[in-house]
């Protein structure tokens, strides 16, 4: 515990700068993980455990994209189509078949996914740790600000997340699309029974959080190491934001993430070693205090 | 009360043909096998007891298998206290834990304490990764762990210690057999069954899936002390969440419905594991493939389908019982 | 026995009981009966402690239940059997049965010894007499026919020895000559036990035939309740049953 580092710290305009950035985008990084966990939960009722494996798969395909194509953007958008399309093919032949059936089936099918995902990527980049190196595009002089230095890179990720994440509340809030969504999350019989074709709705619902999984990836994959089992320790902290935030909440998850991503960067100053321990206080305080998490609907 | 000297009987019989194993002069690999199935076997059928026969899938079982081996290798590195006594230290730790973990994750519904049981695995996990000056870190307790004799037996023995270990073995397989089938086991039936239901019925449905949750947690620490004392060490792997899904997995292999399921699926998977690394370093893939295929398959473990046509028979029997009574009593079908 | 004052719930804006006050005499059979949606079901959930009521007191003995822990709710007497029978599918009717007793006997947390304990095997076996459940002891409950789902859902609350029992539409899902041998089973029971028993039918013969009062709800209030012949012949029942040109 070294509460006089942090201090120190939150003293210094070039630390806060620091840390308060480095936060948001573990923050953001967090929060499209989670509102992908949460979309799918709230929607399907089914808690995808292998969404971590979603976010590796967006990081390695966008560091192949990248150089394949020496285009940032491309690579990145090319990743997320890429997750979303393998996510799709992942409820239609392995989760679609066990939607009804108890937690534990749909844990193994998880796991098994895991597995198999983790091993395809040592097979096909190798088992030791990747690096993709800032991109040429961002190779840029950091920004100034308060004495303090930003990457331009972090400033993009932070900027593409919010855009991702008001885009996708707009999406599921304001069209029909997302109406339809909401109510066969309510009620998936009777909107099948109305006519719709619930099955594509599933499906695409599936689809999109996968593609912010692989957003997440796609963009963390500049600034973070790629290893076989990446996917798995994100996961459980995503979780984490999901159950503080609320399971079906997009904007639950945002304010989440953001604690959480504070806590972190915050914390790795203040109290290194507590860190974790911060983030289950958190979640343990909410379990008990208000269980459905902070914006959730009370359940059922 | 025969179905009880029945069971006692039965595993007795058990030991003894574990024990004849080394005295008929099998190769060492063969009892090394055995010490290994009898630790995760432990691990599996006190998983059992929470997935099987209670309704409670803890997806972060093995933090118990890991407690117990990681306080049992400290308390004996210590040199402060003999075997037996740093066994049941071990064993305490892991109740006080799981009490407390168990406290919070009990009253959550099925996905959260799936889940919830997770988190608490992971950052124990990492509780022992990161205290390196007291764990060893990712290198696990270094040094090994000292066996100092204890009322004659010198562990240190491989004989001794395999004998050691199928009686401790046995014993738990025995308290579980006698919870399962003791009145609060069929508690725990009902709970798994319909949890509205038992409710109802005027039972405290918090309070038996605490004491479910702290009994079988402590049967997974005995089986991380008996691995502790095998490799005489302790490693973070024992509480990474693969070991946890390792467990699920032999339940899924050998059936949760039959009682010494979960040990079957852990002989299964060991045999699959040592037969696939002879043939590829993808263990992982044909796992996952194998799992794959069972979960949509046949959603059942083998064993499970033998008991199904064993109770289909029962059935039958019963039916026509029934309906036998049903004609002499003119009541139409 | 039982008494409800002023009881009242709503349901996020829907009022599914609205002021319901009801006298249940110690030992009567009665029945509850209105239109669907009248929230028959719903005064049993807030008998039963399912959910506590906004406002009112429901007295069990005099003593004010209202609120109280499900469990506790239980165990002070008031057993319930449901619309859809509430079972446990993998436990045989006796295995059932006698779990459900050795609970009551706050035997549950046993585990030095076998089940089925025999005081527990014992009382399960009068509740299958009485229900005429002993010819399908051994069968799983979800292999049990419909009726024999039913009795056994009113023998898991029968292990209760409950003072009063609250039974949801015994009959549900019944053919006619069945709904019969239903009802007289459950007459035999009341008749053999002491307790005040009330039933949710909508199977009017029946009702007029076995009850002794009739209690008539609609849209969560009490719209009349008497003796079958009074009920019968209320114009507002009739009313709300087939509507005002019925009963003009």
């Amino acid at each position: 515990m070294d509460l006089e580092a942090l201090m120190r710290c939150l003293g210094t305009g070039s630390c806060v700068v620091t840390q308060l950035t480095s936060g948001m985008i573990i923050g953001m990084l967090l929060f499209l993980i989670a509102s992908g966990v949460t979309l799918i939960f709230g929607v399907l009722n089914v808690t995808n455990f292998a969404h971590g494996s979603l976010y590796m798969a967006g990081a390695y395909i966008a560091l192949t994209l990248y150089q394949a194509s020496g285009n940032y953007f491309i690579a990145a958008v090319g990743a997320a189509v890429a997750v979303g399309l393998l996510g799709v093919a992942f409820e239609r032949l392995l989760m679609s078949k066990v939607y009804g059936s108890n937690v534990l089936m749909q844990l193994l099918v998880c796991y098994a996914v895991i597995l198999i995902s983790d091993d395809l990527v040592k097979i096909i980049w190798g088992p030791s740790g990747l690096s993709m190196g800032m991109p040429a595009e961002f190779r840029l002089p950091p920004l100034r600000f308060m004495g303090g230095v930003i990457p331009p890179f972090y400033l993009f990720m932070i900027a593409a997340a919010m855009v991702i994440g008001l885009a996708l509340w707009l999406v599921i809030e304001r069209t029909r699309f997302g109406k339809i969504v909401r109510a066969a999350a309510v009620n998936g019989p009777m909107v099948s029974a109305l006519g719709i074709r619930v099955n594509l709705y599933y499906a695409a619902v599936f689809g999109i959080g996968s593609a912010l999984a692989g957003a997440a990836g796609a963009l963390a994959a500049p600034v973070r190491s790629l290893t076989p089992g990446m996917g798995f320790s994100i996961l459980i902290e995503s979780f984490i934001v999901t159950v503080i935030g609320g399971m079906g909440s997009i904007v639950g998850a945002f304010v989440a993430a953001l604690l959480i991503g504070f806590t972190r960067s915050f914390g790795s100053i203040g109290f290194p070693l507590f860190v974790d321990g911060m983030m289950f206080l958190f979640m343990a305080l909410v379990l008990i205090f208000k269980p459905s998490g902070l914006f959730g609907r009370p359940h059922r | 009360m025969t179905r009880r000297w029945r069971d006692l009987g039965l595993a007795g019989l058990g030991l003894i043909v574990l024990l004849l194993v080394p005295m008929l002069g099998a190769p060492p690999a063969i009892r090394d096998f055995i010490m290994f199935a009898m630790a995760y076997g432990l691990l599996a059928m006190s998983l059992n007891l929470l997935i099987g026969y209670t309704g409670l899938v803890s997806f972060g079982h093995a933090m118990f298998f890991a407690s117990g081996a990681y306080a049992f290798g400290l308390a004996m590195q210590s040199g402060k206290f003999s075997i037996p006594a740093a066994f049941a230290l071990a064993i305490a730790f892991t109740a006080v834990l799981a009490l407390v973990i168990g406290a919070i994750c009990v009253r959550l519904n099925e996905i959260y304490f799936a889940f919830l049981t997770l988190a608490f695995q992971m950052l124990i996990y990492n509780v022992i990764l990161g205290w390196v000056s007291f764990t060893g870190g990712d290198q696990g307790l270094m040094g090994g762990i000292p066996r100092p004799k204890f009322l004659g037996i010198d562990l240190a023995d491989r004989t001794q210690l395999y004998v050691f270990c199928s009686v401790l073995f046995v014993v738990c397989i025995a308290i579980m057999r006698q919870i399962v089938t003791s009145p609060f086991g069929y508690t725990l039936r009902l709970i798994r069954d319909n949890q509205e239901r038992a409710a109802f019925l005027g039972i405290d449905v918090a309070r038996a899936k605490l004491v479910c949750f702290v009994i079988s947690a402590c049967m997974a620490s005995v089986g991380g002390i008996l691995l502790a004392l095998f490799v005489s060490g302790a490693y973070p792997n024992f509480g990474f969440w693969t070991t946890s899904g390792e467990a699920i997995f032999m339940i899924l292999l050998g059936g949760s419905t039959v009682f010494l399921g979960p040990i079957v699926g852990t002989v299964i998977l060991r045999i699959l594991t040592d037969v696939t690394i002879a043939y590829t370093s993808h263990t992982e893939l044909v796992l996952g493939i194998v799992i794959l295929i069972l979960v949509l398959g046949l959603r059942k473990g083998p064993l499970d389908v033998i008991a199904e046509r064993l109770e289909n028979r029962r059935q039958a029997k019963a039916q026509k019982v029934r309906d036998a009574a049903d004609d002499a009593s003119g009541k139409k079908p | 026995m039982l008494k409800l004052e002023g009881v009242s719930k709503s349901f996020g804006g829907v009022a599914a009981t609205r002021d319901v006050s009801l006298a249940f005499a110690d030992g009567s059979f009665s029945a509850v009966i209105g239109p669907n949606g009248a929230g028959k079901t719903t005064l049993f959930n807030l008998i039963t402690g399912r959910f506590a009521p906004d406002a009112g007191r429901i007295l069990l003995a005099g003593v004010d239940i209202a609120g109280l822990d499900r469990r506790e709710i239980v165990r002070r007497g008031i057993g319930r059997a449901f619309q859809v029978a509430s079972l446990f599918p993998t436990l045989t009717v006796e295995e059932a049965l006698a779990a459900a007793v050795q609970a009551h006997q706050r035997r549950e947390t046993v585990k030095l010894q076998s089940f089925p304990l025999a005081a527990a095997v014992s009382r399960a076996g009068e509740i299958m007499e009485m229900l005429k459940l002993t010819r399908v002891a051994g069968i799983l409950s979800r292999n049990l026919s419909h009726g024999d789902q039913k009795l056994l859902d009113i023998g898991l609350a029968l292990a209760l020895d409950p003072k009063v029992l609250l039974l949801d539409e015994p009959t549900a899902g019944m053919g006619p000559e069945e709904r019969w041998q239903m009802i007289e089973t459950v007459q035999a029971l009341w008749r053999a036990v002491h307790m005040t028993l009330i039933f949710i039918e909508h199977d009017m013969d029946i009702v007029f035939k076995v009850a002794q009062t009739v209690r008539v709800l609609s849209y969560g209030t009490v719209l009349a309740e008497g003796t079958p012949d009074e009920i019968r012949r209320d114009p507002s029942v009739i009313e709300a049953y087939l509507g005002k040109s019925a009963a003009a």
